[in-house]
């Protein structure tokens, strides 16, 4: 059996909480890659949000070895995100594979992203072993899962694997089907180098290392490399493999997986997708479905504190290291002062970094409302891309404007039908196709602006269908719209932070909310204040603020003294943390309620 | 600052002693004996020798027995303790001499046992006149004990009478607060002290307001009954001297005046009072026997004590002498603080003239009467 025959690249395909991780640990446990009392909880989520959340955002890769037969195998392990908003990084980690398995949990049957994932799976030719977890659970249904996976999918599932990942249950026929139905991979390792960036991550030490599989040629330290997209070479300083540890090896080779690190200074130069090839004996193109991470949704990133700009400034750079798809740039807004405007791969990546900038480096941050990129062509045929409502020409020098649109799918039990349907129409969104997967199951196909769905829309159809309802969409162009922006005045002045575009259909309605959610929210001051929304001068609606009548009156003798200062000094204290427009205090509250309007 | 340490001192003494408790109440009292009253007198002497000789220098002015019910101790109680005070504290001529009473237990005996120790000043807690309110939130009170009380000091035309009212007792009407202060007037009152219900945790009123058994007084009808009294109060020739207190010209309280003012020192003895000497505040312990046990053993009452920083201290004159109608000096802010307020705070001041909030006259900056209801929010934008 020649060197090849005895590797096996796979990724696992599951949908959020059908176990994912939970059997990535199990089969590292099972083939002594890591110890069992080493094993922290799903080993190979490696931030803590993503552990907490338990979904996994960035993969590691695994290399484990196994005993098959009489012989020892050499299994790849790669692991895929399972959200959304990194298919690019999925379809580039599928690329890699030859074969993935498909994880369902028997309680819960297929959901939207599994089969999101698994098409894509498919569209990359890869051999799919179907498993079927969590059937020591009392509400597992295995044959109705099969029947579902062959349904819907149409993947025979008579040998499919019966397993318990949390117990074990079962877990070796999972390496042993691997071993019997994944191809091994294919390549020649005396031709041109030709490896596939899959990933990458910055390391203090080694710099920006590229997660590569090999599909052809050898690389070792001291190879000069190029990298085919941005045209860049560096010399390799070190390759090595993951278990999941890294640990370096004297060289990789076709079929292999693992890491190759070069001193390289900025992640942006370890794009995704990228081909690496040897500078003096390259290939003659690189590998196909390339692209550019772009960003899909925008927002600014304020500091509370005005002070902490510069760590904030800091804090978004360390992170860019480490994820070259998020975007920065300096914004200045009158109602926030200075910040940064952002461009995410989605909503969920926005969170985790929002997030991460809160837990990570201590800074406390108001965001404004989320935005996609618009078109908006002027009179002159001049074409913006605006992502951000304070850039938007006047409306009388728009000839048109286009929105971002989505198709979406979404799978629900058919009990919550009606709820999800309402929604969707709500939110502009187009009717195409109704499926049923099976008798309790339909998965719903429209499409819909992008900008309906940034706020709140995944968070609408988990409360509609109480938890059960699973969505998936994925960016289809772009469409006329009749779009306005939507200014908030308050005393007269334009809260520039406030600003949104939206659906002239929808404008009234939303600038009405706004005016009612900020007069909750925005605290009593010495005077009147009026609160209004306004679309190119003209007020649509209207709420004020009456002034404050009082205050505290009580008595203050000596032993009052001290308390009644300290009750000032929180006072004081909790209005430095506010935001000040001309002579109106606003809490960072005021600036999460526009993101938090019902419908 | 050697002038300001020249100034008399003021002097309080706590009495922990009720009948009952008000609902609202959170000062420190109980209920007890003539025994317990005994050996609370001793161990007010015994704090007073222990602390008397750090004030042989210095002279006092004013002294204030609060409470607590203070007319409630035993008779002749007062009048041996204002013995040992005269014997153990330098007190110039004029010093004004405040007690607390309560009608329903203070007699003539009491009276005359008061004044002849040297008190000329009493307060007579009224709170309000309305007997039905008042027995809702606890308070033993009745219309006849008042009337007595005020025939009592009126016949003996006691020249400087104070009375408090309670403002925002849930149930409470505009009526009744002006029924109260007309009252009050036709007794020949010099001083009234109107008291916006603070409802603190741990009382009676807390839960009850918490359980929804109440509820509290509209932020509109506060503002009807302060504008009403302001206006009662003004025609009969007071003066708002303090956020909330009125005085007739020359009735002002001397004691009271020294709270407000951050260059002035007061020893507070007894229990659970407090005392600000030279920067310092000490705290006196609040637990009775711990304090008659503590005296009994010759141990400090003070539990705990705090400096008030420069900071501390500027934000406090702020905030005090905003509350009085007199305002802030700010030539002397200037000096004591090395800092130009009318620089430091242009906007803020400017906006708050513009808007009749405040208003700055002669080097001082005060607010407006009208918006005294909102002190607070204006203090803040100045400290």
């Amino acid at each position: 059996m020649n060197r090849l025959e005895k590797i096996r690249n796979f990724c696992i395909v599951a949908h959020i909480d059908h176990g994912k991780s939970t059997l990535a640990d199990r089969l590292m446990e099972y083939t002594n890659t890591v110890a069992k009392r080493d094993l922290a909880e799903q080993m190979l989520d490696s931030m803590d949000i993503e552990r907490e959340r338990g979904i996994t955002i960035k993969l590691t890769p695994a290399c484990m070895k196994y005993n098959y037969k009489g012989e020892e195998y050499t299994l790849n392990l790669i692991d895929t995100p399972g959200h959304v908003d990194f298919s690019y990084e999925v379809s580039r980690s599928l690329f890699a594979c030859e074969g993935a398995i498909l994880v369902v949990d028997a309680s819960q049957g297929v959901q939207a992203q599994t089969l999101a994932n698994v098409y894509l799976a498919l569209d990359a030719n890869l051999e799919i072993i179907p498993v079927i977890n969590k059937i020591d659970l009392p509400s597992a249904d295995i044959a109705g899962t099969k029947k579902e996976i062959e349904d819907t999918i149409g993947i025979p599932c008579d040998d499919a694997c019966e397993i318990s990942a949390k117990t074990g249950l079962n877990i070796e026929s999972v390496l042993d089907a691997v071993i019997k139905n994944v191809p091994s991979p294919k390549g020649d390792e005396d031709a041109p180098l030709k490896a596939l960036i899959f990933d990458s991550y910055y390391d203090s030490y080694k710099g920006a290392v590229s997660l590569v599989r090999i599909f052809d040629g050898t690389v070792k330290a001291g190879d000069e490399i190029l990298f085919m997209q941005t045209n860049k070479s560096f010399i390799v300083t070190e390759v090595g493999i993951f278990t999941p540890n890294s640990v370096e090896v004297d060289r990789l080779r076709a079929g292999d997986v693992g890491y190759i690190a070069a001193s390289i200074k900025n992640v942006s130069d370890t794009k995704v997708g990228d081909t690496i090839t040897l500078k003096n004996n390259p290939v003659d193109k690189p590998l196909d479905g390339y692209k550019e991470a772009t960003s899909v949704v925008f927002c600014g990133i304020f500091p509370l504190d005005g002070d902490k700009y510069q760590e904030l400034q800091d804090a978004l750079e360390k992170l860019k290291l480490n994820d070259a798809s998020l975007h920065f740039s300096k914004e200045t807004s009158i109602a926030l002062g200075h910040g940064f405007r952002c461009g995410f791969l989605g909503l969920l990546h926005m969170e985790i970094i929002t997030e991460r900038l809160e837990r990570e480096f201590n800074l406390e941050i108001i965001t404004t409302a989320p935005s996609v990129e618009y078109k908006v062509y002027d009179n002159k045929g001049k074409v913006y891309d605006v992502t951000n409502p304070s850039e938007m020409p006047p409306m009388s020098n728009i000839a048109k404007m286009e929105e971002p649109i989505v198709k979406m799918e979404i799978i629900t039990p058919k009990d919550y039908l009606g709820g999800i349907m309402d929604l969707c129409a709500n939110r502009r969104g187009v009717y195409h196709d109704m499926q049923y997967i099976d008798a309790n199951r339909t998965k719903l196909i429209y499409t819909m602006p992008l900008n309906e769905i940034v706020y709140d829309f995944f968070d609408k159809i988990k409360s509609i269908s109480k938890g059960y309802a699973s969505m998936d969409y994925e960016l289809a162009g772009y469409q006329d719209s009749q779009l306005v922006k939507l200014d908030i005045l308050l005393n007269g002045e334009i809260c520039d932070a406030l600003s949104i575009i939206v659906h002239k259909d929808k404008a009234y309605q939303r600038g009405r909310a706004l005016c009612e959610r900020l007069k909750t929210v925005i605290p009593r001051h010495l005077f009147e204040i009026p609160i209004q929304a306004v679309i190119g001068g003209k007020v649509i609606a209207r709420e004020t603020i009456s002034a404050m009548r009082k205050d505290v009156l009580a008595k203050c003798y000596g032993g009052d003294v001290t308390r009644k200062r300290k009750l000032l000094e929180k006072q004081k204290e909790g209005k430095k943390r506010m935001r000040r427009l001309g002579s109106v205090d606003l809490p960072s509250e005021a600036f999460v309620s526009i993101l938090k309007l019902d419908d | 600052m050697s002038d300001e340490e020249n100034r008399p001192l003021g002097l309080y003494i706590h009495i922990p002693f009720c009948d009952r408790k008000c609902d609202y109440c959170d000062f420190v009292s109980y209920s007890m004996d003539s025994k317990a009253q005994q050996l609370y007198l001793e161990a007010l002497f015994a704090e007073i020798d222990m602390v008397r000789s750090e004030f042989f220098d210095k002279t006092f002015d004013s002294i204030f027995i609060g409470g607590g019910t203070p007319s409630i101790v035993y008779e002749g109680f007062i009048a041996s303790l204002a013995r040992k005070l005269y014997s153990s504290f330098h007190f110039l001529d004029n010093t004004e001499f405040t007690i607390e009473v309560n009608p329903s237990s203070f007699t003539r005996e009491k009276f005359f046992e008061y004044v002849q120790a040297g008190v000329n000043r009493i307060s007579v807690g009224v709170q309000c006149l309305d007997e039905k309110l008042l027995r809702e939130h606890g308070r033993i009170q009745s219309m006849e004990n008042i009337e007595e009380t005020f025939k009592m000091l009126n016949t003996s035309q006691f020249p400087n009478i104070n009375s408090d009212v309670m403002i925002g007792l849930p149930g409470q009407t505009v009526d009744s607060v002006v029924d109260t202060i007309n009252y009050l007037l036709k007794q020949n009152v010099k001083h009234i002290s109107t008291y916006t219900l603070q409802v603190e945790r741990h009382t009676m009123l807390y839960s009850k307001l918490r359980k929804g058994r109440l509820s509290p007084m509209k932020d509109k009808t506060m503002i009807e009954i302060y504008n009403r009294i302001d206006r009662i109060l003004t025609k009969a020739g007071f003066h708002r001297y303090e956020i909330s207190n009125y005085a007739k010209p020359g009735f002002e309280c001397k004691h009271n005046l020294k709270y407000w003012d951050d260059g002035v020192s007061y020893l507070g003895l007894g229990v659970a009072a407090h005392s600000y000497i030279d920067g310092y505040r000490y705290y006196n312990t609040k637990r009775l026997d711990t304090y008659i046990d503590d005296m009994k053993d010759g141990k400090s009452a003070v539990y705990s004590r705090e400096y008030v920083s420069d900071e501390e201290r500027r934000e406090e004159r702020i905030m005090l002498s905003l509350r009085t109608t007199k305002g802030l000096d700010l030539e002397k802010f200037k000096k004591d603080f090395n800092e130009d307020l009318l620089r430091t705070h242009t906007d803020v001041i400017n906006r708050f003239i513009d808007k009749g909030m405040v208003e700055v006259k002669d080097n001082f900056l005060r607010i407006k009467n009208a918006y005294f209801a909102v002190s607070n929010s204006i203090i803040v934008e100045l400290i």
